[in-house]
């Protein structure tokens, strides 16, 4: 079924190809505007993007830049205009702070309740930006701080496997000063300057030789303080002017060294990438080169890829996904952990074991599953517990990472689907496109004629009435294409008692309209998108960044895309390319 | 540079020194006040108590807006507030007032407007929430100044606020805590049986931990831009404000027990879960923290704008209350999507009326602590299917030691919602000439609600 598009909202689409615009649906000033003919709003003057980022300035920058250049974007991609933000401090996320803590105290160390990451453009590298630490945070990082150190210093064979020694008397000052040092050197990510280094080991002492207390505990309270400290709890890199750059912001080697640790590692750096700063070599590309190579070859790279994948495919909604037990027999919770497993297990093994093509995970057919959710995808049990390799066979309608169970059941409701955000999710994670809120005034929806009314049919009045139709026929036509799937993710025949229709099409801007039928013929459609690998690059370089992908980036993502296309699409080649890039080493870009 | 608490370390070493704890008895004793019972013996007025109350998805206008207007006897509760019936004395319903920012952004925009004033950004949130606003105000030494934050559900809801509902300003939630064992516990270590305790050494190590992270902090600063100089210079009040509660760890309050969630309220349910009982563990601890004066100020979050969350404890199972009830999208019809949506809103109220009644049988002062609070109520839109800002869900509870006047249904058709707020922020904050920024802002409050 093709979606015709008229209403003179194709004008402001086609617009949108050239001018970087978001599309909006309807006005969001007042009710009598939205009720305007669609035909008046024949895409002349450009309504502004809902996306509260966006100012007008803003699209008529995106807009001229386009324009002036005389071409369309070749690959479709839209990004929003905007100036370059400062750099700022960056807050560690509570998986940055989790692994940090283990990789500095142990890997058995208590992790407590810590601040909740605020996620902007669904990553939370990018709220880390600008979030501040709430009192309430701050409390929730001592104690969790307290706890870690506390559990290492509470037997001294742990203090000796994790540090080398034990600080024994008073006077073993080169015990405590040697741990104090390294210690700080690794979670200020940078080696303490003197001050520092008298601050910390004056604490050890004064405590260590209270009344009733020992070294021991002076150590332990000195390791709380670097590691309550602003200095380890956001990451400090805001460049310095460079000289032979034209005096550009460039990251300094240690500065460096804490990016490349938060971005393969999720962590602080090792002593080897501090000394690669400490001698200068993170002052090139191909010093980075090197480190990054070793860093993403080390098993803990594959940390942040896990976020990445949790957070590109919003697996936060199937945590909190709540589903009828009466409509889903075969439903657990237990299913939800192990579908998330899934999905970063399939991303994982195509990085780096298969080293292979990443797109291809849009329509390939290998998964990862354990005994619970082989049974409940129909696939053989193994009989053992934990993860086992499988592949769904040839004739299954299940295919690509849109028929991992995290995607199906975490974007859908309690008792049915919702086309509408399934739509959402692949339209803004993976075709790029800004969706912005609803209009206010929604008229209800008409009462449910019955159970045999599909939500096809409900969701139909979306792109009739043109006030909605500008925003969901970007998501609806791809979310009935999921419909051969049901809320927990199984695949359907009958919807109620009407047949499927999964019937789609990828419409739009970068979109070549390709029809389709089912999930399967949607990732191999969408593989095929010229827009979905430069989307991809986009969102790992504004995660990997910290901030969102802006117009002024566009040369930059382009080559990249461009790179990433050629190396048939290797993620692992991507993120070494990217961290040697300009706009990595830069705060501020070339001219 | 910030100043360093120094005296506040000499007077925990002090204590140290002694080797005995000093126990402080509540500060509320009949014995401390005055004659009349409105003021402490040496004069300083008694503490009033600010605390913000939300719930999501609305309401359906017709069922919440009371009859007819006036006070006492001339109005009576409708059908969506009949819950609060056991602390009528207290409320004050204001209806007919219209949220004036632009929707643009569907339980974002309304919500955020009716708790600061203002739109929301780029950032979500603009400007500092009214709790934030007032707490400075009230707090005085308190524990927790910024306020003790709590939330029921942790499910989030659609194109919405995110799931805090206080906030000292852009990018600066107070995100709640879930946990009523977690809360507990914090409380906890404030709280003695009046015998006395040796001093835990670890506070003094504590404190001169923070005083070492705070030279860090400083040293930091000095090479930030402004917008994270402003940062740093927030992180280190939250490193004063814990000092302040290390340091009142020493000193422990004499108290009753305090009510212990999994003693009381063992089958509850887990954390983020929407239950009766989790509210009213919840509704326990605050209302111990507030009458213990540890915090003159809190937010409690029901469900967040637009939540998605599971009804099940009201019989709405299955489903997500936002999309299924106030959207009325439930398979099973609109009849039944009408009724689950009643039934949720009163279930929200029936919530409300365990913390207020809780409230209203805690002796305080010459009366109760809700005497001596005020609890702003509100929600992230009027009538929930067309996100209307019109008919805007507003209460106010308590008489905030007098200065509020209650038990009356106040109708202002089309009037400012920032008019309720900016009415509070001058009851209790002190005089202020605006709240809330463009559309939002108002300079002029409602005289109904003083006393």
């Amino acid at each position: 079924m093709r979606h015709s598009r008229n209403f003179g909202f194709g004008a402001i689409i086609i617009a949108s190809v050239f001018g970087g615009l978001s599309v909006t649906c309807g006005s969001h000033q007042n009710q009598q505007q939205a009720e305007l003919s669609p035909v008046a709003n024949d895409g002349a003057a450009p309504m502004p993007g809902d996306t509260a980022s966006d100012t007008p300035e803003d699209e008529a920058s995106a807009a001229g830049t386009a324009s002036a250049d005389g071409s369309a974007p070749t690959t479709g991609l839209v990004l929003p205009g905007g100036d370059l933000p400062a750099p700022t401090l960056h807050r560690l996320t509570r998986s940055e702070l989790t692994h940090s803590l283990q990789d500095l105290l142990g890997a058995d160390v208590p992790i407590g309740q810590l601040e909740p990451d605020v996620s902007i453009n669904g990553f939370s590298s990018i709220g880390a930006s600008s979030v501040e630490v709430s009192p309430a945070g701050i409390d929730l990082h001592e104690q969790a701080v307290l706890a870690a150190t506390g559990y290492v210093f509470a037997d001294e064979a742990r203090v000796q496997a994790q540090f080398g020694c034990t600080p024994a008397s008073p006077s073993d000052s080169a015990c405590s000063s040697r741990i104090v040092t390294q210690f700080g050197r690794r979670a200020f990510r940078r080696p303490l300057t003197e001050a520092e280094v008298a601050r910390f080991t004056g604490l050890a002492t004064s405590i260590g030789s209270a009344d009733g207390s020992r070294l021991l505990t002076g150590v332990r309270y000195a390791l709380a303080a670097i590691l309550e400290s602003p200095s380890f709890v956001y990451r400090v890199e805001l460049g310095v002017p460079s000289a032979e750059d034209a005096g550009r912001l460039k990251y300094t080697g240690f500065e460096m060294a804490s990016r490349l640790a938060g971005i393969f590692w999720d962590s602080v750096p090792d002593d080897t990438l501090l000394d690669a700063a400490d001698a200068g070599a993170l002052a090139t590309p191909e010093g980075v080169r090197a480190q990054a190579e070793r860093l993403i070859a080390d098993s803990k790279a594959e940390r942040s890829l896990v976020v990445f994948t949790r957070e590109l495919f919003g697996t936060s909604h199937l945590d909190e996904a709540q589903k009828d037990d009466a409509l889903f027999p075969t439903w657990r919770e237990s299913l939800k952990d192990a579908m998330r497993e899934e999905l970063e297990r399939r991303v994982l093994d195509m990085v780096f074991a298969r080293k292979g093509d990443f797109l291809s995970l849009l329509d390939d057919r290998k998964t990862f599953v354990n005994d619970d959710l082989a049974q409940f995808y129909g696939l053989p049990v193994s009989g053992e517990p934990g993860f086992h390799a499988a592949e769904f066979p040839p004739e299954s309608r299940r295919a690509g990472l849109l028929g991992a169970g995290a995607v199906l059941a975490g974007h859908a409701l309690p008792q049915r689907n919702s086309p509408t955000a399934r739509g959402k999710f692949v339209s803004e994670m993976l075709l790029c496109r800004s969706i912005p809120p609803p209009p206010n005034n929604v008229p209800p929806l008409p009462p449910q004629a019955g159970p045999e009314v599909t939500m096809r049919e409900r969701l139909a009045v979306h792109r009739q009435s043109p006030v909605c139709a500008g925003c969901h026929s970007m998501m609806d036509p791809i979310g009935f294409g999921m419909e051969d799937f049901d809320s927990v993710g199984l695949y359907r025949t009958l919807e109620g008692t009407s047949p499927v229709d999964a019937s789609g099409v990828l419409e739009g801007p970068g979109l070549d309209g390709t029809t389709f039928s089912g999930l399967a013929e949607l990732g191999a459609a969408l593989r095929r998108q010229p827009v979905v690998g430069p989307c991809l690059v986009s969102k790992l370089y504004s995660e990997v960044l910290g901030r969102r992908a802006l117009q002024l980036d566009r040369s930059a993502i382009e080559q990249l895309a461009a790179r990433f296309s050629d190396s048939q699409h290797r993620l692992d080649q991507l993120l070494l390319t990217l961290v040697t890039s300009d706009s990595f080493r830069f705060a501020e870009p070339k001219g | 540079m910030r100043s360093r608490p120094i005296s506040r370390r000499a007077v925990l070493r002090g204590m140290l020194v002694g080797g005995v704890s000093v126990t402080v008895p509540l500060p509320r004793l009949a014995g401390m006040l005055n004659g009349n019972g409105t003021a402490y013996a040496q004069g300083a007025p008694l503490p009033v108590r600010f605390g913000t109350w939300f719930f999501g998805n609305g309401i359906i206008p017709d069922r919440w807006v009371p009859s007819s207007t006036g006070q006492a006897d001339a109005w009576q509760l409708s059908e969506q507030l009949e819950p609060l019936a056991q602390v009528k004395p207290w409320l004050s319903v204001l209806t007919g007032l219209s949220i004036k920012v632009p929707n643009n952004s569907p339980h974002a925009s309304h919500p955020c407007a009716a708790l600061t004033g203002a739109q929301t950004g780029p950032g979500q949130v603009q400007s500092a929430s009214i709790d934030q606003l007032i707490a400075p105000a009230i707090s005085g030494d308190t524990a927790f100044p910024s306020g003790i934050h709590a939330a029921l559900s942790n499910q989030t809801g659609a194109t919405a606020l995110g799931l805090a509902i206080s906030y000292r300003g852009p990018n600066a939630a107070n995100p709640p805590t879930y946990s009523p064992t977690a809360l507990y516990q914090q409380l906890l270590g404030f709280t003695s049986d009046g015998t006395s305790r040796p001093v835990d050494p670890a506070l003094l190590y504590r404190q001169s931990v923070l005083d070492a992270v705070a030279e860090d902090a400083n040293a930091l600063r000095q090479r930030l831009g402004a917008q994270d100089q402003l940062r740093l210079d927030h992180h280190l009040d939250g490193l004063h404000e814990l000092q302040g509660r290390i340091t009142r760890l020493a000193m422990p309050l004499s108290t009753g027990p305090l009510p212990n969630p999994d003693q009381l309220y063992p089958a509850r349910g887990a954390d983020g879960l929407i239950s009766r009982e989790r509210g009213q563990a919840f509704a326990d601890l605050l209302v111990f923290a507030l009458a213990s004066d540890l915090s003159r100020v809190f937010s409690y979050m029901f469900t967040c704008a637009a939540s998605h969350g599971d009804y099940a404890d009201c019989g709405l199972a299955n489903s997500s209350f936002h999309e299924d009830y106030g959207h009325r999208l439930s398979k099973s019809g609109l009849s039944a999507a009408t009724r689950g949506f009643n039934t949720g809103v009163k279930y929200a109220m029936s919530n409300l009326a365990d913390l207020l009644t809780k409230m209203k049988s805690v002796p305080d002062g010459n009366g109760t602590l809700l005497d001596n609070s005020c609890v702003y109520i509100t929600s992230c839109t009027s009538e929930s299917q067309t996100h209307s800002g019109n008919d805007y869900p507003l209460l106010v509870a308590g008489k905030a030691g007098g200065r509020l006047r209650s038990d009356q249904h106040v109708r202002l058709l089309d009037e400012n919602v920032s008019k309720v707020p900016f009415t509070l922020l001058n009851a209790l904050g002190g005089p202020t000439e605006t709240f809330g920024r463009a559309e939002g802002s108002v300079s002029s409050g409602i005289a109904e609600l003083l006393a």
